[in-house]
This record gives structure tokens, C-alpha cells and sequence, in this order.
């Protein structure tokens, strides 16, 4: 087989379903999912089942010399990540239509940026509700089996991943500035306003996704940061929830229990180093 | 201390000549937190970095989150020198790391009263380093604003959200046991450790011996950074401070120099007469 030949073969496996005509056929087959024996056991007690792994993957390009010949924000790179997260959802939900589910949890999101291209990966569980014939299409969600369960029997629902990015150049300090700063005990006006109005702008972006999916609320926010692309002086902002929305007319309680486990390990004694300080 | 126009928990706008905003917060932030609220046309959502465990919590003892809020400043921290021989604290330091932080946290309490809170919970203190900026690090406050349901007022003596470095579960806990928290308070220390003259190292080499200086500005660093810290809960009139934790930090200054930083949620007894559930007590089967 000629290497031609085999890259065309693993596209099309990548763009086809795990188990093509799977339930709709009929043929009873096994399920596959990354959740652990609890999470099953936890999943079957609610009414839900899982039925495949599923996964959706986006590549989307960013111009080239942005990040050269930009100042403050980079657009092209937030939108680039957005259109990626939205494709990429949209893979993953096509994935577990198929395989017969009607939400992913427990997604896993990798963000990857380099100077030409973010990548997106989600992979995930699709679940359904056992002993139900049709399956509609109901939620993503990063949320763990255990938080599903205990989500919906407070009566809330995930809806979606909410998610947004923000890319920021620092900005550099003029030599005057930079002279004027040395040995001095102050703030950096404009580096802290321009890394500000990143994080802001990475959470707006979160929330008008939230917005779109008609969510009440995004819970689990995790805000992840870190240098992007070549440059030190590129700095990412990811912000990556789960949007929820009340199903039931009130909040339910979930009166919980005080509880005492028995077998946590005591900690008697603690050794920390402290090498860099006690060194000679 | 400094002529910053960013004190008082305000980002400066310099280059635009815009109407004040609410708080001097920057515009991006109040967009973003005017986008939270419910208004007419417009129906406002939470956004909270709270797990669904935390969340549930939360609701349970009658609060309901806001909004994910943050401060954060970028600090350039000053020079003062070090006698190679002599421990002393650094108070230069000292003011910029405090300082910086207070800062950061003046802005995420800002943008909770721009959303109406009572208060913060799960408040988490982060420094950053860059690559691009030596002797400046960057100072990072965010945590969950929430508001109680039934319309009570839990803002501390200042008028202010209070804000707690506690976990939904440590928060809920709490308001079991009758007690309100009143704000996070922190004291810090930066402290330079003397090196040993060759007389000291000499006398000490395979001898079971306490090494006096040491001890003594260690012990002398954690008790100013604790001492400070009790002070700002006095300040709010707390009866106690739960979850203290004390850390220990080399940050960017080599081997002889530590800062110490101690935080904790300050808490105070709340009204009527509180019975404390009996624990229940389980052995869990995951190993």
C-alpha cells in the first residue's frame, strides 16, 4: 500500500463512525466509555446509560504574521479558537448522534495554539436514557458522570460547553518608563490593564456562548492561561464551562449530610524541604 | 508608597477620555459583569468556577452564585539590599507583595459589588512570572460572587462583599456551625536570612547542636506575617480566622530570602442559636 493510499485510508476512517448503522440496524453490540465501574454504576441509577466514546476534532488556521504585526489583541487568533470550538462541538455531537446517544460527558477539551493554527480536541462519553427508543439530542458537557448525576437531581441540566479565548501581546514599556521603574515599588499601569481586559474579554466570550445556548448558568469554570505561540510576550486566556439551565420549576435540595470518614490517613508529621533556605 | 494611578483598585484608562465607570473598573469588565445582570430585555446568567458539588452547596444553605470575579495587578517590585550576615526583614518587599495583592483583591471587590454580592467564596491568590518583565510579577485574586436568596445582607463592617478563601464545602460547613465569614485576611513577611559566618559552621560541623539564627528568623518571620494577618481580622472584628495556612515562598531572590504568607477567612458568630448536626460516621469502600 502506498503511503498515499494510507493516509486516504485514515481520513476516512477519522471522518466515518466507530460503528456505522450501528443501533439503527439493530445489531446489538458493546459500549465503550472511559468512565470507571463507579461512575457506570452511578450513571444506570439515574436512568442513563453510556454508549460509545465519541470525539470531535478541529483545525483552524490563523493568518500568517499576526502575531508580528498586531499590537494588543490578536482577533484573528480568538476567532480562529472560537470557530474551532463550535466545529469541533459540532464533530463530537455528529459522533454521538451516530453512535445512538443523546449527550457527551465527561468531555475532555485540548486546546493546542501555535503560530499558525489552534487545534481543538474534545473526546467524551455519549450516554442516553436506558430502555428509551428515540434518542434526541440533549447536551456536551465536561461535567464527570458523578456531577451529572448529583447536577440533575438538584434539577439542573447541562446544556453545552460554554468557552472563549482571548490571545494578548504585552505591550512594551517605553525606556523612559522602564528608568523611571527601577528599584521602585509600583504598579505597571498599562501590562496590568492589557492582561486585564485579556481575562475579561476570554470570560465575556464564555458567557455570550452561555447567552447562545439559552444557559442560565456555566459551572466549573476553569480558566487555563499560559504563553502561546512562540513569543513570551503572547499570552493565552482560555475560559471553559459547562452551561446549565433549571428544568424543574425550583431548585431541588439535595440536603447533604455531615459525615465523617473513618479512613482518611492522619498526617502525624511533616517534612517539607526547605533546601533553598536551610542550604549553606 | 507609590504614585501609581492604579491605587484604590482602579485600572487607569489613560488613553481614552471616557465618562468615570462604576467602581474604576475598566469598560471590558463592567460590559462584561452588566451581561451577568438581569435586566429588562436581557436575561442575565451566573458564571461561577465553583464544581457542581460547590454549587449545590452553596444553594443549600441559601445563597446563589453571581459571577466569576477577578482582580489583578502587574507590580514592578523595588530593590533594597541585603546584609550577607544580618536577618532582617525587607520591608520594601514586604509592602510591594502586599501591596500588589491587596491591589488585585480590591479589584475583584469591586467587580462583586458592581454585581450587587453579599460576598466571595473559593477566593484563590495567584503570582505569576513572565518571561518579558524582570522584578515584576503579576498578581491574581479570582473567586465566585454570591448572594443570599432571601435578601439578607451578609456585606462585612465596611459595606463590603466579604470574600473567603474557603471551598463551597468549607462554606458550608461553617454557616452549619453558625458562623459567618466577615472577609479573607492575609498578613506577609519578607524576611532575609543571614548566611553563617565560617566561626558558626566550624563550631556546628558533626555536633548535634540548634542552629540559633536560623530558628530565630524563621520563627521571628512566620509569627510578623501572623501577627499581621490577626491585625486586618481584628480590623473587621472577627471572633477567629478558620483555615489559616502559612506558606513559604522563595519567589525570585535566591536562597536566603523567603516570604512568608499567611491567609485565612475571618469569621464571627451569626445571630440566633445554632445546634451543630451530629456528624455522621462512614467508612468508604474505595480504597
Amino acid at each position: 500500500m502506498t503511503l498515499r493510499e494510507e493516509v486516504r485510508q485514515a481520513v476516512t476512517a477519522v471522518a466515518s463512525p466507530a460503528h456505522p448503522g450501528s443501533d439503527a440496524a439493530g445489531a446489538p453490540r458493546g459500549t465503550t466509555s472511559d468512565l470507571t465501574i463507579d461512575e457506570t454504576l452511578l450513571l444506570h441509577s439515574a436512568g442513563w446509560e453510556p454508549v460509545d466514546l465519541v470525539y470531535g476534532i478541529s483545525w483552524w488556521s490563523i493568518p500568517w504574521g499576526v502575531w508580528q504585526w498586531t499590537t494588543g489583541e490578536v482577533q484573528e487568533a480568538s476567532a480562529a479558537f472560537t470557530g474551532a470550538v463550535n466545529h469541533a462541538v459540532k464533530q463530537l455531537r455528529q459522533s454521538c448522534e451516530q453512535s445512538g446517544g443523546s449527550g457527551v460527558l465527561g468531555v475532555e477539551v485540548g486546546v493546542r495554539v501555535s503560530s499558525h493554527h489552534v487545534s481543538i480536541e474534545l473526546t467524551g462519553t455519549a450516554v442516553r436514557r436506558t430502555g428509551a427508543d428515540a434518542h434526541r439530542f440533549e447536551f456536551v458537557s465536561d461535567l464527570s458522570a458523578r456531577d451529572f448525576v448529583l447536577l440533575t437531581r438538584a434539577g439542573w441540566w447541562p446544556l453545552g460547553l460554554a468557552a472563549g479565548a482571548s490571545f494578548v501581546i504585552a505591550p512594551r514599556r517605553t525606556a523612559r518608563e522602564w528608568a523611571a521603574q527601577q528599584g521602585q515599588n509600583v504598579e505597571l499601569p498599562n501590562l496590568t490593564q492589557a492582561l486585564y481586559l485579556a481575562r475579561e474579554r476570554a470570560m465575556e466570550r464564555m458567557q455570550q456562548s452561555g447567552t447562545a445556548m439559552k444557559a442560565e448558568g456555566i459551572v466549573a469554570v476553569k480558566l487555563r492561561e499560559g504563553k502561546a505561540s512562540s513569543s513570551a510576550r503572547v499570552i493565552q486566556f482560555v475560559a471553559i464551562g459547562t452551561g446549565v439551565h433549571l428544568r424543574t420549576s425550583t431548585h431541588r435540595s439535595v440536603s447533604p449530610e455531615m459525615v465523617v470518614p473513618l479512613d482518611e490517613q492522619v498526617r502525624v508529621f511533616d517534612v517539607k524541604s526547605l533546601r533553598s533556605a536551610a542550604s549553606e | 508608597m507609590t504614585e501609581s494611578p492604579g491605587q484604590g483598585g482602579a485600572v487607569p484608562h489613560p488613553e481614552e477620555g471616557t465618562a468615570p465607570l462604576p467602581e474604576g473598573l475598566p469598560r471590558d469588565a463592567s460590559r462584561r459583569l452588566a451581561e451577568l445582570e438581569d435586566r429588562p430585555g436581557h436575561k442575565g446568567m451566573f458564571t461561577s468556577d465553583l464544581s457542581v458539588n460547590e454549587f449545590l452547596l452553596i444553594k443549600e444553605v441559601g445563597f446563589h452564585p453571581l459571577g466569576f470575579v477577578m482582580g489583578s495587578s502587574i507590580y514592578h517590585l523595588g530593590i533594597q539590599t541585603r546584609k550577607w550576615s544580618q536577618s532582617q526583614e525587607l520591608s520594601k518587599l514586604t509592602e510591594a507583595m502586599y501591596e500588589a495583592r491587596q491591589l488585585a483583591m480590591d479589584r475583584m471587590d469591586a467587580e462583586a459589588t458592581e454585581l450587587g454580592a453579599d460576598g466571595v467564596v473559593g477566593v484563590r491568590l495567584d503570582v505569576n512570572y513572565y518571561e518579558w518583565g524582570s522584578d515584576t510579577a503579576e498578581f491574581i485574586a479570582v473567586g465566585t460572587a454570591i448572594k443570599a436568596e432571601d435578601g439578607h445582607s451578609y456585606r462585612n463592617l465596611h459595606g463590603k462583599p466579604f470574600t473567603s478563601d474557603l471551598s463551597g464545602q468549607d462554606f458550608w460547613i461553617l454557616m452549619q456551625t453558625g458562623h459567618v465569614p466577615l472577609g479573607l485576611v492575609m498578613g506577609t513577611c519578607v524576611y532575609h536570612i543571614a548566611h553563617r559566618g565560617l566561626g558558626q559552621t566550624l563550631r556546628s560541623t558533626g555536633r548535634n547542636v540548634e542552629l540559633p539564627n536560623f530558628t530565630q528568623a524563621l520563627y521571628e518571620a512566620r509569627e510578623l506575617a501572623m501577627t499581621r494577618m490577626q491585625d486586618e481580622a481584628n480590623e473587621l472584628g472577627a471572633t477567629g480566622i478558620v483555615g489559616v495556612r502559612l506558606e513559604e515562598k522563595s519567589h525570585m531572590w535566591g536562597d536566603h530570602t523567603i516570604e512568608f504568607l499567611s491567609l485565612g477567612t475571618a469569621v464571627a458568630r451569626s445571630e440566633g442559636e445554632h445546634t451543630i448536626p451530629h456528624p455522621k460516621t462512614i467508612i468508604s469502600l474505595d480504597g
